[in-house]
């Protein structure tokens, strides 16, 4: 047997660089860093944007076999299917010509209504449609990645929408990519407004189990039944006003708690949504904030004229 | 206890090497969707090469990759680059004793590796606020340390190969 072909060699005589733990110390210490900044300081968009520019040709290789499948399955279906779902989208949009039209009549009585009023008007979002690319794997959260990011105008904090419904909102934006996270991730709430009494509530996201949402700090004795639908109020600038978001499914008023526990599931498809819609958040169009005083109120109150004392 | 028979391995190809690191890294790219049972391929496979090749994979190149998975699963930045760091490193210390053990032994003895490694994950990411993904969880330990069983099979394979081929005897 010749030199040359055993994988056991001597090992180097004199050691060549940092020790492993000094290597660990180092990186451990570089990645807590990283997780505080991302988690506190806010500064790792940057990073996250380069690496994620660097890993989309790599990532596109890795969405290959789910694109094909996709497209096999697709490709499979039957003329007969395809067929009977033509059939159900047409009787489809029939039910729905009527109320299209009447839609538009009252878009337009509505708009010389608040012309009378003199009311502002209804705000309106442009959109873009956009492919969910893949669930996000991270297991603690609840996102969706899409295939639109910043070089296609993709803004931070857009609403996501699906056709049912309110399905999120872009929470970070890489160039190529963006990500949503979910009405049910832990860290989501949305303004809604219940359609059926007009009170207005914020929902807050639920992953546990399936995922749904939970309306917190109602009172007791409030106005909720099972059923009732919530659309987005449009009071906090994001959202525009009267997209569905959920239904309340479950309603629990306990006689020692002050709060009901309210629970609902969201109308949108929060799995295998494939097609979504991305609109610009509204804060752009939103009338300019009145100026704060810069005095706090002490000052005000020093500032006003002096008071003039009544000759007798 | 018995030793196990050790064979000559043939010297690695570096390219081999990188490849089948690329190989992982585009498993661990796959869009499968949010499954907490999925065990991690590419960590596999980064603990192997520290274990085999301590001289030639460190804790760079972990940590590299590591950051490359935490964008792409859009998880806190630097959460997979420190597991795979702190499991290269124990990779290349448990390396001297871990050759002595045939291969099911050394799916045993990695158990707890893999073990702390999810266990660690977990606690960084409920420090930080977020909520148990359920119970599939454990079962990534047990599926990862199984699979360190075939992925150590497929990637000695290029290595025991006979150095000079014989016409008559193809193995």
């Amino acid at each position: 047997m010749p030199l040359g072909t055993l994988d056991r060699s001597a090992p180097p005589f004199f050691k060549q660089g940092p020790s492993a733990r000094s290597t660990l110390a180092v990186l451990t210490a570089l990645s807590l860093l990283l997780m505080v900044a991302d988690t506190r300081l806010g500064i790792t968009p940057p990073i996250r944007a380069a690496v994620s520019t660097a890993l989309y040709p790599v990532q596109w290789l890795a969405l290959q076999p789910v694109r094909l499948g996709r497209l096999g399955s697709e490709y499979m279906a039957t003329v007969r299917s395809a067929q009977s779902v033509e059939d159900i989208a047409r009787k489809g949009i029939l039910q729905q010509a009527q109320r299209a039209n009447q839609v538009e009549e009252l878009l337009l009585e509505n708009r010389r209504l608040r012309d009378l009023l003199a009311l502002r008007q209804r705000l309106q979002a442009p959109e873009q449609a956009a492919e969910v690319l893949y669930d996000a794997p991270d297991p603690y959260t609840r996102r969706v990645i899409i295939d639109r990011g910043q070089l296609q105008g993709v803004a931070l904090g857009a609403p996501v929408l699906d056709e049912t419904g309110v399905l999120g909102q872009v929470t970070r934006v890489h160039p190529l990519l963006a990500e949503v996270s979910l009405l049910i991730d832990r860290d989501f709430s949305i303004p809604v407004l219940n359609v059926r009494t007009g009170a207005r509530s914020v929902a807050y996201g639920d992953p546990a189990g399936g995922g749904a949402l939970e309306l917190r700090f109602m009172p007791g004795n409030a106005d909720v039944e099972e059923g009732d639908l919530l659309t987005t109020s449009g009071v906090d600038g994001v959202y525009p006003a009267g997209l569905p978001v959920a239904k309340v499914s479950h309603v629990e008023r306990r006689s020692e708690s002050a709060f009901a526990r309210i629970h609902c599931l969201p109308l949108a498809r929060t799995q295998g949504a494939r097609h979504v819609l991305v609109l610009q958040p509204l804060g752009d169009q939103m009338p300019p904030r009145p100026p704060e005083d810069a005095a706090p109120v002490e000052n005000k109150r020093r500032l006003l004229p002096p008071r003039v004392v009544p000759t007798p | 206890m018995a030793r196990s028979p050790q064979q000559l391995l043939l010297p690695v190809n570096p390219v081999f090497i990188w490849s089948s690191l690329f190989v992982g890294l585009l498993v661990a790219l796959l869009p499968l969707g949010r499954v907490a049972w999925v065990p991690d391929v590419l960590m596999l496979i980064l603990v192997f090469w520290s274990v085999h090749q301590p001289s030639r994979v460190g804790m760079g190149i972990a940590f590299v990759l590591g950051l490359c998975v935490d964008v792409q699963h859009a998880a806190l930045l630097g959460q997979n680059a420190l597991i795979y760091t702190v499991m290269v490193y124990l990779g290349v210390s448990l390396q001297r004793r871990l050759l002595w053990f045939g291969i099911p032994l050394q799916a045993v003895q990695m158990l707890p590796l893999f073990i702390a490694a999810h266990l660690l994950q977990t606690l960084i990411r409920l420090a930080l606020g977020a909520s148990l993904p359920g119970w599939g969880i454990l079962a990534a330990p047990l599926l990862d340390s199984l699979l360190w069983i075939p992925i150590s099979v497929v990637l000695l394979a290029p290595q025991r190969r006979t150095p000079d081929r014989d016409e008559n005897r193809p193995l």
